[in-house]
């Protein structure tokens, strides 16, 4: 399955997509200048509330799958010498944190987007950025949310055509090849059909977005992010 | 109305000003014209129906409808606004669905995309509420605006597409090849909605090579062959001669008579 916003009406949905930001901006800034395994074991039930407060669960994180080889093989990597003393347990230990780093961001992030329109996040950027600077990143992140999940589907379609022909027989290098040519021209073609689309309906700098305000909800939100920022700040 | 004087396109001798891709059509007329010398008034409330081959030119000249290609000589005038003065305008007139509406959609779920086009004429929110609500209730997708795009069938994602067009407010609705891949009872519902959006003043314009479904609403059948006009008049009176005029039409058998 592929992370995606979820309408619905938890805690998380209910905060302004500005306040949710900071506090995602805050927890990584935290967790990163967090060294320790206490701090990290003290963002994990931090983590897990907050896509807890997104009404989120295992199934969002498992979208993230592709990347737990990179996280659980970094560790090993690191670890291992081509020489004596042939494994630095420290070495690995401190990538093996830095991958739990990378776990615990990605957690919130789920979150983020599972609770938050594109349009609002949208909003937000352009409403935090100012001028013209603003609407290009609010459209920025707008166009890779939607651009993200057509790729893969691209991707996937190239990957299932090359095998209904027996590709599979064909060596690795060769499928990597053909999926990422076919799929690269898709995506091309793609973008520039949705370049036209847009075009058509009067693509605009400036268009009516959501209303943002912050609530009650948010004053708690935004009290936690800037406190993470305040421990990462601490920290680092 | 929608007026077409003397336009002609040629692709890889002129500009594309409307940031538009250069359509199927222009890969067969590479260097030469896509669009050649055709005049045509498409007036409000009318049913019409674009018929040709594959590149016969009926997408490049529909394009030139809201700017999307510029002509190369000729003009094309929207409710009397030449459509480079004023392309907004021109873009809110005449609401486009692409041949595959996949590739259209610019969110996720059904009621933000028909949302985009509103948003971007910058119309207060509960304008753009209003709209999409009745947009979407025009298409009968009421209730599924939190639906994601994906999820939908081939003739949910063709009428979420005719609802972000409509949404526009559009006096003309211009679908290109509308019932591509579509199944019997998908195309019967995309063909239902296009009836009620002409019956309520819409001027329709559809763009086929396939006659079967559409020839008994149409007002008008306009034929294009190589670029160039060859067919304009009533479906009685016309559609005989499609295939004297080298148009490549299938028409079903049952229509054959």
């Amino acid at each position: 399955m592929t992370l995606a916003y979820a309408p619905g009406d938890s805690l998380a949905h209910r905060l302004d997509p500005r306040a949710k930001l900071l506090v995602q901006a805050g927890f990584a800034a935290a967790v990163y200048a967090t060294t320790s395994p206490h701090g990290l074991l003290l963002a994990t039930p931090l983590a897990a509330g907050c896509l807890w407060a997104a009404g989120g669960g295992l199934d969002d994180v498992r979208a993230f799958r592709f990347a737990l080889p990179v996280l659980l093989g970094a560790p090993v990597v690191a670890g291992v010498t081509l020489g004596e003393p042939w494994i630095r347990p420290a070495r690995a230990a401190t990538t093996a944190l830095a991958s739990y780093r990378v776990g615990l961001i990605l957690v919130v992030t789920a979150a983020y987007v599972r609770s938050t329109a594109v349009r609002e996040s949208r909003a937000a950027v352009h409403h935090t950025v100012p001028g013209r600077l603003g609407a290009m990143a609010g459209l920025g992140v707008a166009l890779v949310f939607r651009a993200l999940p057509l790729l893969r589907a691209d991707l996937h379609r190239a990957h299932e055509a090359v095998h209904a022909r027996g590709g599979g027989a064909r060596p690795v290098y060769v499928r990597m090849r053909a999926v990422a040519v076919v799929g690269v021209r898709r995506t091309l073609t793609r973008a520039d059909r949705l370049g036209t689309a847009m075009t058509a309906r009067c693509l605009s700098w400036n268009p009516t977005l959501p209303a943002l305000s912050f609530g009650r909800l948010d004053a708690v939100a935004l009290a936690l992010g800037f406190g993470l920022v305040a421990v990462a700040v601490a920290s680092g | 109305m929608i007026d077409v004087s003397g336009v002609t396109v040629r692709y890889g001798t002129a500009p594309n000003g409307g940031g538009g891709s250069e359509p199927p059509e222009a890969k067969t007329a590479s260097g030469v014209a896509a669009v050649e010398d055709v005049s045509l008034r498409i007036d409000d409330g009318e049913f019409v129906v674009l018929v040709g081959a594959n590149g016969s030119g009926k997408t490049t000249l529909v394009r030139t409808f809201n700017g999307l290609v510029t002509p190369t000589e000729g003009t094309v005038s929207v409710d009397g606004t030449p459509v480079e003065s004023d392309l907004v305008s021109a873009r809110s007139a005449v609401g486009m669905v692409f041949q595959t509406p996949r590739d259209q959609f610019v969110a996720p779920t059904v009621a933000a995309d028909v949302a985009f086009g509103p948003e971007n004429l910058g119309l207060p929110r509960e304008e753009i509420d209003r709209r999409v609500a009745a947009a979407l209730d025009a298409v009968d997708l009421t209730g599924r605006d939190d639906a994601r795009i994906a999820t939908l069938s081939g003739g949910e994602r063709q009428r979420a597409a005719i609802a972000g067009a409509i949404a526009m407010a559009p006096t003309h609705l211009v679908c290109d090849e509308p019932f591509t891949g579509l199944d019997e009872p998908s195309r019967r519902t995309v063909l239902d909605r296009l009836r009620s959006l002409a019956a309520d003043g819409t001027g329709v314009v559809v763009v086929t090579h396939d006659l079967r479904d559409v020839v008994g609403l149409a007002d008008r059948l306009v034929g294009l062959n190589d670029g160039r006009l060859v067919v304009d008049g009533p479906p009685a009176a016309v559609a005989a001669d499609l295939t004297d005029h080298g148009v490549r039409v299938p028409i079903a058998d049952h229509e054959r008579g």
